[in-house]
């Protein structure tokens, strides 16, 4: 299972509007393209993950997720902030880079903890951070994660 | 969206979430190794907010769902292309179709799994 295979040039967005938290997961969520209901049911249960504690990793990176009926098979999605956010994110440093992950409950080749654990793994290469913050299009982004073999 | 279903929704995603946080994968438990979550806290926030949801249910709806999640774990499942996804049986047209499917409250005559139209 390659971490790219989930991924599309369509969700990915290089320059995030929002300016809070809230609104940025409303943003993220928005690059899936799910009715508006929804939309809404998705934002209710990715605010209940965070409240049981920030998915804010450090070194810039968010990966807000969750499980909903809402979708039918994993999605995934890619944001990046430049001028970062705050997420109470673990180090207490602004968010720049936010990686969207939410499938339904029941999921035939159960790839939602696996491919949460590889964007875990990905974000953590000590130079991710920064080559993610070079990127200028969704292109570069795919590329970037051909290149690392993930 | 009918509002007892959107609720059943929630308390389905949120047990999905429990399950998750007691899930071992090869790099151990995801979100305590890597989102340095208390396992026992979140479970217990988790629960008591299920517990509140549940109660929250029409009474007949509630019965419904303890019947069926006693017995089936899965009390909610996705139609997809027309088929339940909890027995794989065929969801009349008439149920599946539609643009507001998911305005009225309805279950699998074969299963008795409340459904949810996706897609």
């Amino acid at each position: 299972m390659e971490l790219r295979e989930f991924f599309s040039e369509d969700v990915v967005k290089l320059e995030l509007e929002s300016s809070g938290k809230d609104d940025l997961l409303k943003e993220m969520i928005g690059l899936l393209g799910l009715d508006e209901k929804s939309e809404s049911i998705l934002y209710k249960m990715l605010k209940r993950r965070e409240n049981l504690g920030s998915t804010g990793i450090g070194k810039g990176i968010a990966i807000p997720h969750c499980r909903s009926l809402v979708v039918n098979r994993l999605r995934v999605a890619f944001g990046r902030k430049p001028g970062g956010i705050d997420f109470r994110a673990i180090d207490e440093q602004p968010v720049h880079n936010v990686f969207l992950i939410v499938a339904p409950p029941l999921e035939v080749s159960n790839q939602y903890l696996p491919v949460l654990g590889k964007i875990a793994q990905f974000s953590k290469e000590a130079d991710v951070p920064s080559r993610l913050g070079e990127i200028s299009t969704a292109k570069e982004f795919m590329a970037l994660l051909e290149e690392k073999g993930i | 969206m009918h509002p007892q279903l959107e609720k059943l929704l929630e308390i389905q995603d949120m047990k999905s979430q429990r399950a998750d946080l007691l899930e071992q994968t090869d790099g151990g438990n995801v979100e305590v190794e890597v989102f340095n979550i208390s396992a026992d806290e979140a479970l217990e926030q988790l629960d008591e907010k299920i517990v509140e949801m549940e109660e929250s249910l029409e009474a007949s709806v509630r019965n419904r769902y303890k019947r069926v999640a006693g017995s089936r774990g899965k009390f909610i499942v996705p139609v997809i292309n027309g088929t339940c996804f909890g027995c794989f049986v065929s969801i009349p047209t008439a149920v599946a179709s539609g643009p507001d499917r998911n305005q009225a409250l309805q279950f699998c005559d074969s299963c008795g799994r409340f459904l949810y139209m996706v897609g």
